[in-house]
């Protein structure tokens, strides 16, 4: 997967660039308007991150360019100003998504999954097996090493998010987003109680442990390392 | 004092110009009509005495007898206006034979200049000049009394105004100086009554000029302003109230910032610094750089929060509004708080009509409640349960989020709502915010036109959101 990051914070596109390029991706960095510009639309990316307050191109006309190509490279573009009109001039222009400025890396690494993920369209898997943990999607079942696990509507929600998106580190304001569509940040540590009491239920009993903490980042559900065959 | 300022006329200027040009039209008309009256006196004057002569001249021809010879006639008309000094006459006959004229007089191209008049009065006279004097003069005809002469006699009869004239004359002149002094001293008057009259004007000004931003707490003197002024100064009083508010508010908000976020930074830096002053472990960094995230985290939230308020301070925030329904919202927020608190052992129960609804921006609607709702599950006691009641009536929505726990004393009652404020300071930095979350609920309330309000009594906590469905506020109404 190829992307390219338009940044014209030096630090900031640096950081960036060795975050996507830890999790995997081929990464492209450029500074400016004009070179951003110049490469989205001669070369081909799988997704484009850009910050829209370029000194010299602005973000949005890239965005404009891009979609006037008929290109449907998916675009997700940074802003420091989280007013209404500038989103959704993004979103109008040709954007997939945005971010607001300062935001959390591992939040960044969702979204991009998700708009990498959007493009080949994820088959409406009836049944999701990891390890001895099987999802039974259309009845809302968990099963694990053969015993029936009873979850709440929520508990089912936030495993199968968790299942769908294996291996990724899911922040805590993604989960709330995408299974309370609470989109805040609240002052408690309400999604911590409950990935631990989805996780008594799922992993307490169970061999090997499938949720993970990732320590300032968030959850992942995933096969250890040394487990996986 | 410059009396044009960018093309507009100073008020001063513009006052005394036209008092001025009043007053100077008043004297002008005033001095006219004086001079006017005077004149037609003079005029009657004269008419009466060119009568008084004619009267004289008649009684004189009628008691001449038909065979009276010439010269006794003229003899007769000598004497006949012995009373009258300035008049003078000349009589002559149809053909303009002259029969007599008084001594010196010179009224013989009278009798062709003028034509006769049947009777003498203001209109018929007229104004007559020969060898440099002036005459009002007339001609009149009247039957000859003896054959010897032609009928009709024709009587020149004039009298002498030069000394009317000259009194007129030199009347006009005084007149015209006493008018250009009296103008001048009208001008000079009002300018000085502006000048004076706007002096409490240029106090106020000196006294707004001494107003800084450091000088908020002065006041203008309502004292000696005069009562059109009085308004003006009061105004500017009260707008310099709500600036010193303001200005006091915004000062305390940036100190408050300063300071949560100096600690946070102390805490990096100090942390950093120990960190780099020996070599340490891989787990030892690793636990370095997570114990550094979280403050940042909490730095990030509090920004954030902060930009927030800043906007909703300077109306930024406007609120996409949809129709919500108020208990559906509820349930939706208490099944995501659910497993923290019954972490907690504590119940969020959530009561009335589910049609309730109200138009708002969801997502801020959302972040209010929650922020309500978590804090009153933080300050119930195990065992018990939070309520949260929607309820309606004619005038609107209120929403009631109670709960049991320790009384709230009044004298923090009023200060929740504000920033960084904390009625308990040791709760400080264990994890509950910023103390930014009720300001927030606030600003949003407020953003929607609602109002909000806290009271706490005998151990039982309530927050009231009230939503008015008659409600001034240009982006808000309710439904029920």
């Amino acid at each position: 997967m190829k992307l390219l990051v338009v940044e014209d914070e030096l630090k900031t596109g640096e950081y960036l660039r060795q975050g996507l390029i830890e999790s995997g991706f081929l990464v492209d960095l450029v500074h400016t308007g004009l070179d951003g510009h110049h490469r989205a639309l001669t070369e081909h990316y799988d997704l484009i991150v850009l910050d829209v307050m370029l000194p010299d191109v602005d973000g949005w006309r890239i965005v404009q360019a891009l979609r006037d190509a008929q290109s449907s490279t998916p675009v997700l573009f940074l802003t420091a100003r989280d007013s209404v009109e500038d989103r959704v001039k993004g979103l109008e222009l040709g954007a997939d998504d945005y971010l607001v400025k300062p935001f959390v890396f591992s939040e960044l690494l969702a979204r991009v999954r998700t708009l990498l993920r959007r493009g080949n369209a994820t088959l409406a898997q009836e049944q999701i097996q990891i390890a001895n943990l099987i999802l039974d999607i259309p009845r809302r079942r968990a099963i694990r090493g053969n015993v029936r696990i009873n979850l709440t509507n929520k508990e089912f929600a936030l495993l199968e998010l968790l299942v769908r998106r294996q291996g990724e580190v899911l922040p805590r304001s993604l989960i709330a987003s995408q299974v309370w569509d609470m989109n805040f940040d609240s002052d408690t540590n309400v999604i911590d109680v409950a990935v631990r009491r989805l996780r008594a239920k799922i992993d307490d009993a169970f061999e090997p442990k499938l949720i993970h903490t990732v320590r300032g980042m968030g959850y992942m559900l995933d096969i250890p390392e040394q487990q996986k065959p | 004092m410059k009396f044009w300022i960018n093309g507009t006329p100073s008020l001063t200027l513009r006052l005394t110009l036209s008092i001025g040009a009043g007053i100077s039209l008043l004297l002008l008309s005033f001095g006219w009509l004086i001079e006017r009256s005077i004149n037609n006196h003079f005029v009657d004057q004269d008419v009466d005495e060119l009568n008084a002569a004619r009267k004289s001249i008649e009684s004189t021809i009628e008691l001449v007898a038909a065979g009276e010879s010439i010269e006794f006639l003229k003899n007769r008309f000598s004497s006949a206006i012995s009373g009258h000094h300035n008049a003078e006459f000349l009589v002559a006959d149809t053909n303009g034979t002259v029969i007599y004229a008084t001594p010196g007089g010179n009224l013989t191209r009278l009798l062709t200049d003028i034509p006769p008049t049947r009777v003498i009065d203001d209109n018929t006279v007229s104004l007559w000049t020969s060898n440099g004097q002036t005459y009002r003069s007339a001609v009149f005809e009247a039957i000859s009394p003896t054959s010897q002469i032609q009928s009709p006699l024709k009587i020149a009869l004039a009298t002498e105004i030069d000394f009317h004239l000259h009194y007129l004359e030199s009347f006009h002149a005084y007149l015209r100086w006493l008018t250009i002094l009296a103008c001048l001293i009208a001008i000079v008057t009002t300018w000085l009554a502006v000048h004076q009259g706007h002096a409490p004007i240029r106090r106020i000004s000196r006294q707004i000029n001494a107003i800084t931003s450091e000088q908020l707490h002065l006041r203008l003197e309502t004292q000696g302003v005069p009562s059109e002024l009085m308004p003006l100064a009061a105004a500017f009083n009260n707008m310099i109230d709500r600036l010193e508010d303001g200005f006091q508010r915004l000062s305390n908000f940036s100190g408050d910032i300063a300071h949560e976020l100096r600690t946070p930074i102390t805490n990096l830096m100090t942390q950093t610094q120990v960190a780099l002053s020996k070599a340490r472990t891989a787990t030892e960094y690793r636990e370095i750089l997570y114990s550094g995230l979280e403050e940042y985290e909490r730095m990030t939230k509090m920004v954030s929060d902060m930009l927030f308020l800043a906007k909703a301070d300077n109306q930024l925030i406007e609120p996409e509004l949809t129709d919500i329904y108020l208990v559906n919202e509820l349930l939706e927020l208490a099944d995501f708080f659910e497993a923290w608190s019954e972490a907690r052992q504590v119940a969020i129960v959530v009561a009335g009509n589910k049609e309730i609804t109200v138009t708002a921006d969801r997502a801020m609607l959302r972040r209010a409640l929650s922020n309500l709702i978590s804090n009153a599950v933080r300050y119930t006691p195990a065992g018990n349960s939070v309520q949260a009641v929607v309820q309606t009536d004619k005038d609107g929505v209120t929403v009631s989020i109670t709960n049991p726990g320790p009384t709230i004393p009044p004298e923090h009652l009023g200060h929740l709502f504000k920033r960084f404020y904390r009625p308990d300071p040791s709760r400080r930095r264990n994890g509950e915010g910023a103390g930014l979350g009720l300001a927030i609920v606030k600003s949003i309330v407020q953003a929607h036109g609602g109002k909000i309000k806290a009271t706490s009594t005998n151990g039982v906590t309530v927050f009231q959101i009230r939503f008015n469905t008659v409600d001034p506020h240009p982006y808000q109404h309710t439904t029920d």
